[in-house]
């Protein structure tokens, strides 16, 4: 039995179904993220697991445990808010001491206890502070540091970085990361940012519309998304309109151009419209490389994104992107020009419409 | 330029402070210490040490702080129920329009009101004798009494205790509960340790409020009690506009003292928050 697992949860309220039929099995010390737009039904699982929601249906237990509807109180189980939720009449080591006060340990253990803390958030001694002293960043290191201090089963962060600027969130996802790690806890992470998502999960569950789209690690999630939704969602994707030409064979038509696919396209018939998904960093420039598909199309748009160029190309009525490392000697076309570009049959995905 | 339009723009208020606030102060302060004849004495100073006036202070220190402090708590849990309660949306917006209307509702009118239905022969009164067959001023009810008027002075004071604490109360953010419930804390240490010592400077600033609402009102208890209630209020009036009891000397050193029991509380005020909240930027 996986030490957190959800089977066939399901929440609604009233009309609106917010989580339908969710499974999920979280290894101890595993780091799971829910990735999906908003109102995808992130939170309410979330909140499903704390407590502070009863599912419909289903059940949920943490070490063999039924926890399904014990109240969030009984649960040991540690979360950080989006909106960091700090008590503002409390000093830093307070906040970080109060589930200890709570459990009635001795303040003597109490107060060594958030020195610890304060040292594994790197702010040691910041314990005298109030939060409003703090910067956002800190203060959801403090949050951390608060919902970790009592020696949680089960660590749950909802959207925990993004009320903060960009820089200070790339930095304090990994110190979270690292944190995680070290203390080995179990945790499920809640965001919407599939880099968040993507750098520092063991696996992420891409939710859509209250449903799991696809469970799989960074690796798979990406390379090899599941849906046209994952496709879509994770990462930066070209979708084009393709015929298909012969199915045994895998060869397809864009734009009177044929490619070919190295993934089945599972009995299709000739002449089958189909979707299929190419990701840009996959494009290339032919005669820098040659690969099994070339095609002719016109260069429409460039955008310069610092480390890589995109390179928006149109063939007939597809548009899509090819992305190029940027480099100080890239001779980049011009806006109108005709280039031939080239990518692998590997790189092209047949998708399926999601469920 | 823009500077000369700021200060014009406060000019008004500053000039009416001036006339309104501090002439009239500092001539009560001065006609505290002058006989009627407006040499310098003390004996109206003195005179506030005799026994009858002692006594009308603490009844409206009494009377002030028993409805400031029934009408805190009772405001309190009526706003906690408006606004944590959990009830529809209108039944809050409804409360509050009733609660803006009641806490003005004051004076004469509030008096004559209470007296209507509450009275000797109110409306309340009489059908409690011919619906229950109770009498309730042989039960020991009487609206013209201490507890009579404290009843009246509720009535616009628990409503402005609603009107204070239910932005306070909003501003308790749910993740504060959430939080203390996700490590552990029941209900009740929640309360304990974090919604009660977040509310407790404006629990206390209403309290304050509250008592000085109380301590300076007039009309009311002039218009229920006739003067039966030796409030120091009613005293004042009687020194100053009387005219059995003249003497405007007299009521000028009583204001004094209201001054200086307002000014002794607010000071008192002014410390427990800065103790309570420490943690206010
Ligand atoms: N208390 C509630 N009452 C009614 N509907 C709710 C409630 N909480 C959530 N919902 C609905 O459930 C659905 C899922 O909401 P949820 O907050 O879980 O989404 P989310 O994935 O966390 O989105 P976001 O990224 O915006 O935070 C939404 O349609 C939302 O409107
Ligand atoms: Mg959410």
């Amino acid at each position: 039995m996986a030490f957190l697992e959800l089977t066939n949860v399901r929440k609604s309220f009233g009309q609106v179904n917010a989580v339908e039929s969710f499974d999920l099995k979280v290894e101890r010390g595993e780091l799971v993220s829910f990735l999906g737009p908003s109102g995808c039904g992130k939170t309410t699982t979330l909140r499903m697991i704390a407590g502070f929601e009863m599912p419909t249906d289903g059940s949920i237990t943490i070490n063999g445990a039924d926890i399904t509807y014990v109240p969030p109180n009984k649960r040991n189980v540690g979360m950080v808010f989006q909106s960091y939720a700090l008590f503002p009449n409390m000093t830093v080591a307070d906040n970080i001491g109060f589930g200890l006060k709570i459990a009635k340990k001795p303040s003597s253990e109490i107060k060594k206890r958030a020195e610890e803390m304060l040292a594994l958030i790197h702010m040691p001694g910041l314990g005298n502070r109030y939060p409003y002293q703090l910067s956002g960043g800190q203060q959801q290191r403090v949050a951390l540091a608060r919902a970790l201090a009592f020696s949680p089963q089960v660590l749950l962060l909802d959207e925990p970085l993004s009320a903060l600027d960009a820089k200070i969130r790339v930095s304090l996802r990994g110190e979270i990361h690292s944190i995680q790690q070290k203390l080995g806890i179990t945790t499920i992470y809640v965001t919407h940012d599939q880099e968040e998502a993507l750098s520092m999960s063991d696996r992420v569950v891409v939710m859509n519309n209250g449903h799991i789209e696809q469970i799989g690690t960074p690796f798979e999630i990406y390379n090899f998304p599941k849906t046209e939704f994952v496709a879509q969602f994770v990462g930066t994707l070209n979708t084009l309109t393709a015929e298909v030409r012969d199915a045994a064979d895998k060869r397809l038509v864009v734009d009177g151009q044929e490619i070919k696919s190295a993934h089945a396209l599972d009995g299709a018939q000739v002449g089958e419209k189909v979707t299929v998904s190419i990701r840009p960093e996959r494009i290339s420039f032919y005669g820098e490389i040659q690969k099994v598909n070339t095609m002719n199309c016109t260069v429409e748009n460039i955008s310069f994104l610092g480390s890589i160029v995109r390179i928006q190309v149109r063939t007939g009525a597809n548009v899509f992107y090819m992305d190029t490392f940027n480099n100080p000697f890239l001779e980049l076309p011009k806006i109108g020009d005709k280039i031939q570009i080239t990518f692998s049959a590997e790189a092209v995905l047949v998708l399926r419409q999601s469920a | 330029m823009n500077g000369l339009l700021a200060w014009l723009g406060v000019a008004p208020f500053f000039l009416f402070a001036i006339l309104f606030l501090l002439w009239p102060s500092s001539s009560l302060i001065i006609g505290g210490f002058q006989d009627p004849a407006g040499n310098f004495t003390l004996k109206n100073i003195g005179d506030l040490f005799t026994p009858s006036i002692m006594n009308s202070y603490a009844l409206s220190i009494q009377i002030s702080a028993v409805t400031a402090i029934a009408g805190a708590l009772f405001g309190f849990l009526l706003a906690y129920a408006a606004i944590l309660g959990g009830l529809p949306r209108w039944i809050r917006t409804a409360l509050m329009t009733l609660c803006g209307v009641a806490s003005n509702f004051a004076g004469v009118p509030l008096a004559f009101a209470f007296i209507a239905t509450l009275g000797r022969t109110g409306f309340l009164t009489a059908l409690f004798v011919n619906v229950l067959g109770i009498n309730i001023y042989n039960l020991g009810f009487n609206l013209y009494n201490f507890w009579g008027l404290a009843l009246t002075y509720m009535y616009f004071q628990f409503p402005l205790m609603v009107l204070i604490m239910a932005p306070a109360l909003d501003g308790l953010k749910r993740e504060w509960r959430e939080a203390s419930e996700n490590m552990g804390a029941s209900s009740f240490q929640y309360w304990r340790y974090v919604a009660l010592p977040i509310l407790l400077p404006a629990l206390l600033g209403a309290v304050i409020l509250l008592f000085g609402n109380y301590f300076g009102a007039y009309a009311t208890a002039y218009a229920l009690t006739g003067g039966t209630l030796p409030l120091i209020t009613i005293g004042i009036g009687q020194q100053i506009a009387g005219n059995v009891l003249y003497n405007p000397n007299l009521g000028y050193a009583l204001a004094l003292g209201m001054i200086v029991i307002m000014a002794v509380c607010i000071g008192g005020y002014t410390w427990l928050q800065s103790r309570t909240a420490r943690w206010l930027r």
